[in-house]
Order: structure tokens, then C-alpha cells, then sequence
């Protein structure tokens, strides 16, 4: 300081003691208050007591004395009067000096800067975090409609596999179903010998043969346009003119049944070629669905009924139709006339062998 | 006359002032104004043989470690590590800045608060972590400056860790 010209000292005392209003504390080694002076009453101070515990009167001072490493400056600090001084500590013999310089234009000029940093990184932080938010809420999302979709073409196969395409999608938009078909043919087709041979083999090798036979079913309805509507016991029910009407429903079935014949012949069920009993007759019918959790889309009428009888009366190896079929096919089908029949409940029939 | 000081730390609008103004006069403001420096705030708090009078250092948040001035802290016996529950990052931030005080002056008694327990939605501390660190042996409060809830049990606790 002693190389500063005495103007210079003289601003700078100035400056210090006016434009910052320097105040200070003189604390003896008992930490109470030796000496005070400047412009203690700025910051509030003026009552503060000589010859007392610098503590007990300036909280902030608690636990600061003895202070090993002087001198020491403790930035901005809000003092009681509202002002903010910076605090300057320094040794002198055994006495601690505590001088106080105004910070409060410093204070609230860098308290301005930082409030606009920190809301500005808050916003950013908060804008992060509902990005995250919304990128996993949306992965979610995905998620569960993968699932949901997943689910729906599981149930969509599982109902195709017990209706046909279009009744299914009629069954989902909550119709009723139950519709009369005037131009069918209905065909029942079971195994020779079925009962006796399953005991012979075992049910292992029996559901061996059913399988073979309910695939070569189901494989051939799809190459004819027909339905496989059920199985009971070892016997398929099909038919063709449904649910879309076709004029040569008749031919299909007979395709189907003459094929369904071959498929099964070249299967062997205790140790003879596998061969069915089929029956075919054409009419009106009425086909619906039924049942609200189980559906079963079957078919009833008397033609079904007749079909069934026809199957039944016929021999094995033989696909035998009824006279309202073989009028359909006509000529091209070479037919067999089995002259008529009595069946059960339908009295005398016409019968043909195709 | 027993007389503590205790230091605020944690990152920057962690909600300190807020806790020491909820504690002290019972009040809160939706306003966030960021503290600069340091301001002290006193509170007795009486237990049956004693009372001790907190003298609390609401420090200037840091969101640059660094800059962080650990010369406010000398002569503390007490912090309180104070962490936002729907920033999780906060939590390193007052970990780190204990660290820092127990290097330069030493291990002291300290509480954890997780504060602005009121805003559940955004809530961002697992429970699983927060048991971990009670594992510890940790004084750890779930706060909200907002409602108070557990401020006084918080600060509380941490006056009767430094009174012995």
C-alpha cells in the first residue's frame, strides 16, 4: 500500500468506506467483541455489545473462531438488515479483524443471471424427463397393441378352424346366424369296421387313423370348396353350396367323396386298407350357429337327416347318393341304380352308386 | 446456551430455502428464487433436558460441483444433504458435496432428505434405493416443503444427533 500514491489511498479509503460501506469487529481471543466501528448500522449492527461473546450476539460467527487459516473471506452473505456483506477476516497479534464490504448490487446482479440458468436448465431437465416419459409410454403402447394383435390372430385362427370365413366375420359383427340354404348336398362319410378294428390296435394306432382320415377331410373340402362341418365319433359330416351358394354343388361333393375314398385307401387300419362308408343327398336346408360361448355352426333339416340314412345303408368301399343328387350330376357321373330302399323314418328311397 | 451450526447442502432447486422457511416461520411460496451466497437462519428446538438453537446456513446451490465453496462450512457440527426425489441426479450431487465437507473438516452427524414428497406423479427415487441407503444406517426422510410433511421430524432428529 506504502507504494501508492496518497490520492490513490485516500480513493480507495473513500471508496471503501462510502460506496461499500466498510464496517468492522475487533475479537479478542476470549471471541468477544473488542473494538466495532464503520458503517456497522448498514447491516444492522450498530447494538452489537462490547466485551461480549461474538457468537451469541452474531449467529454466523458460531463455530467460526479460532479460525486456523486467516486471513479468510466468506462471500456474500445476507445479513439481518437485508444487506449482503462480503466478510474479511484477518489476524493481528492474538485479535481477529472482521471487515464488512457491500455486495448487495453484486448479490442481486449474479442472483438475476443465475435465477435465468437454473429456470432455463430446469426446463430443460423437466422437458427430458417428459420425453423419456413419453417415449416409454409409447413403447408400451406398442407393446400391448403387438400383444393385442397378437391375441386377435390367434383367436381369429382358432375361429376359423370351427366356422367358415364368412360365417365367423358375420358372428363377430353380433348377427344372429341362421340362414336357410335351398340348394345343398350334404355328405356323411365313416369308417368300415370302425369299432371292432379300434379295439384290435389300440387307441394309440385309432387316433392315429382318425387323424388321417379328419386331415384328409379337411385338406380335400379346401381343394373342392366344401365345408367339413363336423366329426362325430369316426364320422365326417361335409357340405357344399355354403355358406356362398353354388350351382354345382353336387359335383363338388362327388369329387370330394371320390377322393376322400382314394385318400383312404391308401391308409392300412389293422392290417387292411382303410375304407369308409359314404353317403350324399342334395336339398334344402337351414344353417346357423349356435351356442353364445362355444359356437358350433352346424346344419339341420331332412336332407341332413336322409344323407345320414343314405351312409349308413351304404356298403363299405361305396359312395351311395340319393335320386335328387344323381338328377344334379347327371351324365357325367357314371352312376349305379341300387333300385329302392327302405330306410328308417324316410320310407322307400331311390338310391345310386356312384 | 447450546447453539449449533448446520449446513444446507445439495444441488440447485433441490428446494433448501424452502425447507428452512417451512421449518423456521411455517411458510411456503410456489416462487422459486435461487439463493446466492449464504443467509442464516436460527431455530430453537427443545428437547425435555435441553434446548438447542440451530443456527442454519441456507448455502447456494451448486449446479457445478466445482464452484461449490467449502470454506461456508467451517465450524459446522450438522448438514443436511438435500436431494429433489423427481430429479434423481440431485442425489450424486449432495453425496459429492458431503464428501467434499468431510474431507476438509472432518466426518459429522448429517440427515438425507428426499424433498417434494407432494409431487408423487413425477416422483423419480425408487423405494429400493432409498432402503439401501437406510441400510447404511442413514437418517433418511421422504419431505415436502410444500405440506411440511417430516420437516420438523427431520430436523429434529439431526438437532438431537448434534446436541450430543
Amino acid at each position: 500500500m506504502s507504494s501508492l500514491p496518497k490520492e490513490v489511498r485516500s480513493w480507495i479509503y473513500d471508496f471503501f468506506s462510502n460506496e461499500r460501506f466498510a464496517a468492522y469487529l475487533m475479537i479478542d481471543t476470549r471471541q468477544c467483541i473488542e473494538a466495532k466501528g464503520g458503517n456497522l448500522d448498514f447491516y444492522g449492527l450498530s447494538s452489537l455489545r462490547l466485551g461480549e461473546s461474538v457468537a451469541q450476539q452474531l449467529e454466523f460467527m458460531e463455530g467460526l473462531l479460532p479460525c486456523p487459516e486467516l486471513p479468510f473471506h466468506m462471500p456474500m452473505m445476507e445479513l439481518p438488515g437485508g444487506h449482503v456483506a462480503d466478510l474479511h477476516f484477518f489476524g493481528d497479534g492474538d485479535s481477529v479483524w472482521l471487515v464488512f464490504l457491500d455486495a448487495t448490487p453484486e448479490r442481486d446482479h449474479q442472483q438475476r443471471l443465475q435465477q435465468k440458468a437454473y429456470e432455463m436448465t430446469l426446463l430443460q431437465e423437466r422437458e427430458r424427463q417428459l420425453n423419456a416419459k413419453l417415449q416409454s409410454t409409447n413403447e408400451a403402447l406398442r407393446e400391448s397393441q403387438e400383444g393385442l394383435s397378437r391375441e386377435y390372430r390367434r383367436a381369429e385362427s382358432l375361429l376359423l378352424n370351427i366356422l367358415p370365413a364368412s360365417i365367423a366375420e358375420r358372428l363377430k359383427a353380433d348377427e344372429q346366424i341362421a340362414d336357410n340354404h335351398a340348394e345343398v348336398s350334404v355328405l356323411f362319410a365313416d369308417i368300415v369296421g370302425f369299432t371292432e378294428r379300434a379295439r384290435s390296435v389300440g387307441a394309440t394306432t385309432t387316433l392315429a387313423i382318425l387323424n388321417y382320415f379328419f386331415r384328409a377331410a379337411d385338406l380335400l373340402s379346401e381343394q373342392h370348396g366344401c365345408e367339413k362341418i363336423k366329426t362325430i365319433g369316426d364320422c365326417v359330416m361335409a357340405v357344399a353350396g355354403l355358406p356362398v351358394a353354388r350351382p354345382d354343388h353336387a359335383h363338388a361333393l362327388a369329387h370330394y367323396a371320390l377322393e376322400l375314398r382314394e385318400a383312404a385307401r391308401c391308409e392300412r387300419f389293422a392290417g387292411e386298407p382303410l375304407s369308409l362308408r359314404i353317403g350324399i343327398h342334395s336339398g334344402p336346408i337351414v344353417a346357423g350357429v349356435i351356442g353364445k360361448r362355444r359356437f358350433v355352426y352346424d346344419l339341420w333339416g331332412d336332407t341332413v337327416n336322409l344323407a345320414a340314412r343314405i351312409q349308413k345303408a351304404a356298403e363299405p368301399d361305396e359312395i351311395r347318393i340319393s335320386d335328387a343328387t344323381h338328377q344334379l350330376l347327371g351324365p357325367e357321373f357314371a352312376c349305379e341304380p341300387l333300385g329302392e330302399t327302405e330306410l328308417r323314418g324316410t320310407g322307400r328311397v331311390r338310391m345310386w352308386r356312384l | 446456551m447450546l447453539q449449533k451450526k448446520i449446513c444446507m447442502l445439495g444441488g440447485f432447486a433441490v428446494g433448501k430455502t424452502s425447507l428452512v422457511r417451512r421449518f423456521v416461520q411455517s411458510i411456503f411460496s410456489e416462487n422459486y428464487l435461487t439463493t446466492v451466497g449464504v443467509k442464516i437462519d436460527k431455530k430453537s428446538v427443545a428437547f425435555p433436558d435441553k434446548t438447542v438453537d440451530l443456527i442454519l446456513w441456507d448455502l447456494a446451490g451448486e449446479d457445478d460441483i466445482g464452484s461449490f465453496r467449502v470454506s461456508y462450512v467451517r465450524g459446522a457440527t450438522g448438514l443436511v444433504l438435500v436431494a429433489d426425489g423427481t430429479r434423481p441426479a440431485t442425489l450424486a450431487v449432495a453425496l459429492t458435496l458431503r464428501e467434499r465437507c468431510e474431507a476438509e473438516f472432518g466426518a459429522m452427524p448429517f440427515i438425507l432428505l428426499f424433498n417434494k414428497s407432494d409431487l408423487t406423479d413425477r416422483w423419480a427415487v425408487p423405494e429400493g434405493e432409498i432402503d439401501e441407503l437406510k441400510q447404511r444406517g442413514w437418517q433418511i426422510y421422504l419431505t415436502s416443503a410444500l405440506s411440511g410433511e417430516h420437516v420438523d421430524d427431520a430436523f429434529r432428529q439431526l438437532a438431537s444427533m448434534v446436541a450430543n
